[in-house]
């Protein structure tokens, strides 16, 4: 089970800048699906790097479905050399992506965040317009209902303001 | 969004838009951004219990 208050509170007190995208920004938009993992968007510059690989070592990240044993290692080389990392953790299940479909990198998305305060943790969510971007952008039937749920909540905010 | 700016995705969207609870989401909205998570990991949490349950009950059929 993934403890997505520990994890967002981690992030932040490590100083790590990011944005929260995928069904945690969803959650925080109003859905009520289920979602499983945390999913962000981190700035890809040296010093951030270097933060999100000292934050998340005492939790021992390791590559979420590989099999165990391989020489894995949560570093900033490992984060520089790579861009996306679906991993798992003892905080439960994050995914780390220096990029999405159709939103690009942090400093592209950065201009459609809100900051959000949820238990005391200042963090950047990807606001609700972008969010549906995004999922349509990513062109999954799976993210359909999805989809379909966020514009009704953009729908519903309308109707009361 | 006009029909020519409109695709077929759009359609399948409003298809599935027809099926959308719309009273949970404004009990939803009603809920602070804090709520909103606490209810994401308590309902985790009982989607688990649910799973081992079901996972037991196999084991002693």
């Amino acid at each position: 089970m993934t403890d997505f208050k520990a994890v967002l509170r981690t992030l932040a007190e490590g100083g790590v800048e990011f944005i929260v995208v995928g069904g945690v920004a969803a959650t925080i938009h109003g859905s009520s699906r289920l979602t499983r993992d945390v999913d962000v968007v981190y700035r890809r510059t040296a010093s951030n790097i270097a933060r999100l690989a000292a934050t998340l070592t005492p939790y021992q990240p390791y590559l979420r479905g590989a099999p165990p044993g391989l020489p894995f290692r949560w570093d900033a080389a490992t984060i520089e050399r790579g861009l996306n990392f679906t991993l798992t953790t003892q905080l439960g299940s994050l995914d780390l992506l220096g990029e999405i479909t159709g939103g690009g990198s942090y400093e592209a998305l950065r201009p459609f965040t809100q900051v959000v305060r949820p238990f005391g943790v200042e963090c950047r969510c990807l606001d609700l317009g972008h969010l549906i971007e995004v999922k349509r952008a990513a062109g999954r039937p799976k993210d359909f209902e999805a989809i379909a749920e966020l514009e009704a909540i953009r729908e519903e905010r309308e109707k009361k303001s | 969004m006009t029909p020519a700016e409109r695709s077929s995705i759009d359609d399948i969207v409003d298809l599935y838009k027809r099926d959308v609870d719309r009273t949970l989401i404004r009990e939803r909205l009603s809920r602070s951004i804090e709520e909103r998570l606490e209810d994401l990991m308590n309902f985790e949490a009982f989607a688990d219990e649910l799973r081992e349950a079901g996972r037991r009950a196999r084991l002693h059929d």
